[in-house]
């Protein structure tokens, strides 16, 4: 069988290249992309400590399943900013976004 | 999968090499799909390439006994998520002014910043788990057991997610209104 | 008894949850919300102190969290101390939210206006019944969050905007010493309960603990070198600006030092700073006060001269001297800004310049105005007498003659200027087109209502009451507590002579002397009147030169941006710029060494103020790195 460490390890280089694309990504709606590659990321783990805990109860699923839920919810909202940016000052750079700047 | 594994077994092609195959196969995969979300210079492909690593998670789970969730991730991400990623981004018509990734600077500061953090995650998965091989598979949790579990023991959390995306949902609906003039 | 006292912050908050929510709806509504929210918690509070007297002691609610080894309780301290807090915060907040229907009247955000001040009282008030750090320290931010949106609550005035901003910046500088002084009593004796306090053993880092306690104190309460954000706040309503004066805010600090007071009093390095810093403070700001020609900025800086005061009563080891000044300065100092806003809500200008004969349209303004000048001015018998002479005698008592200098001379100013403030609103010929009538009912009643406690509030420790105050709040202190008579006397003096240095200046030679003055005392004024250009000097200090590095890393920025583009061929460039560098000024290189190190430290600044939020999060981002690299490292 495929060890529990191989599961891990492509959930870290998800994360990281999530990471990644947060740091890079100039284009708001890129930065939640990459935010949904993290949250998968944090969903593999989840999974595989379901799988492999000595104790399976499923809580693993669970929890990703409201990693889902919450994600979604997160994504709704993050696009609709997205949006009322962009419809306030016709752009969705983020460099050019720096309203809070003092 | 058992159709096809059976299928294997009559050809003498032994089942776990074939799984292990799969495996490294779509995990690669999913990975080079993931560094072109963040790489590529088109907001919209992104979204595209999006779904591949989404779906490739999915078969993910499929070795990981989470069926269900298999499911839930194809249904809700690939279905909904990145479809309104999509609409976003036609609704946003930013998409042709190109330069959607960092300067090189920024490219290679970030680039050590996620090494740093991959290589640290690398090293304490290593420290904890030591490499095991064959690890014994706990019993799959079967989707009757899940919907229990759900209702049940973890219904207050349930009940607290369905308000969370109720209040996402009039969020939304309010940020996105169009301003009276 | 049921212990009620844990639900006495509650009120103000669901309070808070309402008005915030349904504002839109409740209108008018909101005032009484709040209000009757705060003559719950009022009630409450009298209840507590009854359980208190009945021998109820601090009692804990739950089990919070456990970390390094503290198990942290929500529990709640009922002692002297926070009873009589709790009835004062209580009294005058709910005057001030009486008050403030009348001042607020037809403000666009009237609702939101009552939300913000009932968070303001449940955050004072869960401030004061903690009794651990770590409650304290949330809810002191709550405070601190509080005065923010109050401060700059007409925050289309780019002033009071501003305003709030400094008043959270400079108060942060204070709470991060707090926030370390915690820290360091976590780590080394392991508590974070008031309790605890009194067995924790000397050492120069209890010292510390106690020197960084006393950082956030000097921020909340406005002492020096952290007082330069209070003149300011009174860009907020002036009901905004009694609150913070008289009941909550600034007297967070001085409630903080009299809590650790425990540990202060171990500590004498400790106290002792904290006598001179506060007699340092109200010297400094009442000679401030004596110049300033804003009705609200001189009460402000009387306000932190007298804190300063009571930093100084606690200071020398006065306890409940201090703490009694809190009290009675609760009073006069909430009345004093009432009628000034009273005065400001009838006829719009703060330059008391432009004012004068007042009192003859507002009697009750005017009459309340005068009550509690002769209060804090110390003429006996209104409250702040008793309080102020506690204090001096204290002072003397303990010995330290410089300090007792100090506090005369400031009491003598304090009545000099309080005075000038009077004559000039109230009395005389008006000095220019104004109209002033007297404000409604619900204004004026609180003002009634608190000048009752101005003049009587200051006998509950008089000696004719066998200081009943001061065995109430402090039963080790009292019983050789004895008048002394010749300091009482000296007080009185010097406020009659305050005072009547001020009717010869500014009721019989109305404006001449001071233009004299001017002229003999010339650079002395100037630099009063500017405020010992404190706020110009840390202007000079930090601010200008963060603005100024800002600038030039941004212009950094810009060109490493553009040599990034065409990166190889500026890599040559910069390559032979270096080759020629060294060829033609290996002589003057010291020189340009210095040039260097400036660039450098720009390279490392310009990261810092790019504006871009992905920056930002970069840098937290590496700084986690690296704390994990070192744990990994350390914990094997």
């Amino acid at each position: 069988m495929i060890p529990e460490s191989h599961f891990l390890i492509l959930g870290a280089a998800l994360f990281s290249i999530g990471v990644f694309g947060v740091f890079t990504r100039r284009n708001a709606i890129g930065i939640l992309m990459s935010i949904e590659l993290i949250l998968n990321a944090a969903n593999i783990n989840l999974i595989t400590f379901s799988k492999f805990s000595a104790s399976p109860d499923g809580l693993g699923q669970i929890f990703a399943l409201f990693v889902i839920a919450i994600a979604a919810a997160s994504a709704v909202v993050g696009l609709c900013l997205v949006i009322s940016i962009y419809r306030n000052s016709k752009t969705i750079l983020v460099n050019k976004i720096n309203l809070m700047k003092w | 999968m058992s159709g096809l594994i059976q299928l294997l077994n009559s050809h003498g092609i032994p089942q776990d090499f074939v799984i292990k195959a799969a495996f490294y196969f779509i995990a690669a995969l999913t990975l080079l799909f993931a560094l072109f979300v963040v790489l590529s210079r088109h907001i919209f492909r992104a979204a595209v390439y999006l779904a591949v690593v989404l779906t490739g998670i999915a078969a993910v789970y499929l070795f990981l006994d989470a069926e269900f969730l298999a499911v839930v991730q194809v249904l809700i991400y690939v279905g909904a998520i990145v479809v309104l990623f999509i609409f976003t981004v036609m609704l946003t018509a930013d998409i042709d002014s190109g330069t959607f990734v960092g300067t090189l600077r920024r490219m290679s500061v970030a680039a050590v910043a996620s090494l740093a953090i991959f290589f640290i995650l690398f090293k304490v998965i290593n420290m904890v788990t030591a490499w095991k091989t064959a690890v014994p598979a706990g019993a799959s949790i079967s989707l009757s057991q899940l919907g229990k579990s759900l209702m049940t023991g973890y219904a207050l959390p349930f009940e607290v997610i369905s308000l969370i995306s109720l209040a996402a949902l009039v969020g939304a609906l309010v940020i996105g209104k169009a301003e009276k003039r | 008894m049921v212990n009620l006292a844990h639900l006495i912050p509650v009120f103000p908050f669901a309070a808070f949850v309402v008005n915030i929510l349904f504002g839109r709806k409740v209108k008018k509504f909101s005032a009484i919300v709040s209000i009757s929210a705060s003559v719950i918690s009022f009630c409450l509070s009298v209840y507590t102190l009854v359980c208190f007297l009945k021998g109820q002691g601090a009692y804990s609610l739950f089990n919070w969290l456990i970390f390094g080894g503290i198990s942290l309780n929500i529990g709640v301290i009922v002692d002297p101390l926070t009873c009589m807090m709790l009835v004062v915060v209580t009294i005058i907040g709910t005057l001030i939210q009486i008050y403030s229907i009348g001042y607020m009247k037809g403000d666009a955000r009237f609702s939101r206006f009552f939300a913000y001040m009932s968070l303001f009282m449940g955050s004072m008030l869960g401030l004061l019944l903690a009794d651990n750090f770590v409650m304290l320290y949330i809810f002191w931010e709550g405070v601190g969050l509080c005065s923010y949106l109050l401060i700059s609550f007409w925050f289309e005035k780019p002033s009071a905007a501003k305003a709030g901003m400094k008043a959270f910046i400079t108060t942060r500088i204070g709470d991060t010493g707090l926030l370390i002084g915690i820290f360091i009593l976590i780590f080394s004796a392991h508590t974070v309960y008031f309790s605890e306090l009194g067995n924790l053993g000397t050492g120069p880092l209890f010292t510390a603990a106690a020197l960084l306690i006393f950082c956030g104190a000097v921020g909340k309460s406005a002492q020096f070198p952290l007082h330069v954000w209070l003149p300011d706040a009174m860009e907020g309503p002036t009901p905004v600006s009694a609150l913070i004066h008289a009941a909550t805010m600034v007297a967070a600090g001085v409630y903080l030092v009299a809590r650790c007071f425990v540990l202060f009093s171990a500590h004498g390095a400790a106290l002792i700073t904290v006598a001179y810093v506060g007699g340092i403070t109200a010297f400094f700001a009442a000679t401030i006060a004596v110049v300033n020609n804003d009705i609200k900025r001189i009460l402000a800086y009387s306000t932190i001269s007298q804190l300063g005061f009571m930093m100084m009563g606690l200071g020398v080891g006065g306890y409940s001297a201090g703490v009694f000044h809190l009290m009675t300065h609760a009073f006069f100092k909430a009345l004093l800004f009432l009628c000034a806003g009273s005065v400001i809500h009838s006829i719009g200008t703060q330059d008391i310049q432009k004012m004068g004969g007042v009192f003859r349209k507002m009697k009750i303004t005017g009459l309340s105005f005068v009550i509690a000048s002769l209060a804090i001015s110390g003429i006996p018998p209104f409250a702040g007498f008793w309080s102020k002479d506690e204090i001096l005698s204290e002072i003397l008592k303990n010995g330290h003659p410089f300090l007792f200098v100090l506090a005369t001379v400031t009491s003598l100013l304090t009545a000099f200027y309080m005075f000038r403030l009077v004559f000039l609103v109230l009395f005389g010929k008006s000095r220019s087109e104004i109209h002033p009538h007297e404000s409604p009912n619900v204004m004026t009643i609180p003002l009634g209502i608190l000048a009752v406690f101005a003049i009587f509030i200051g006998l509950v420790g008089s000696p004719f009451m066998n200081n009943a105050f001061q065995n109430f709040i402090y039963p080790h202190e009292a019983e050789i507590m004895k008048p002394d008579y010749a300091v009482m006397g000296l007080s009185t003096l010097l406020a009659m002579l305050g005072i009547a240095v001020a009717y010869l200046l500014y009721m019989l030679n109305k404006n001449l002397l001071p233009q004299r003055v001017r002229q003999y005392f010339g650079p002395l004024y100037n630099l009063v009147y500017n405020k010992y250009y404190i706020d110009e000097i840390y202007d000079f200090l930090f601010i200008r030169p963060t603005m100024r590095l800002a600038k030039l890393a941004f212009k950094f920025d810009l060109g490493v941006i553009d040599g990034t583009v065409n990166g190889v061929a500026r890599l040559t460039v910069i390559l032979s710029k270096i080759a020629a560098w060294i060829d033609r000024y290996i002589v003057d290189g010291a020189v340009n060494m210095t040039a260097k190190i400036v660039g450098i430290f720009s390279l490392v600044l310009r990261r810092m103020q790019t504006g871009y939020i992905q920056t930002y999060l970069l840098i937290a981002f590496f700084g986690l790195v690296i704390i994990i690299f070192v744990k990994l490292i350390i914990g094997g």
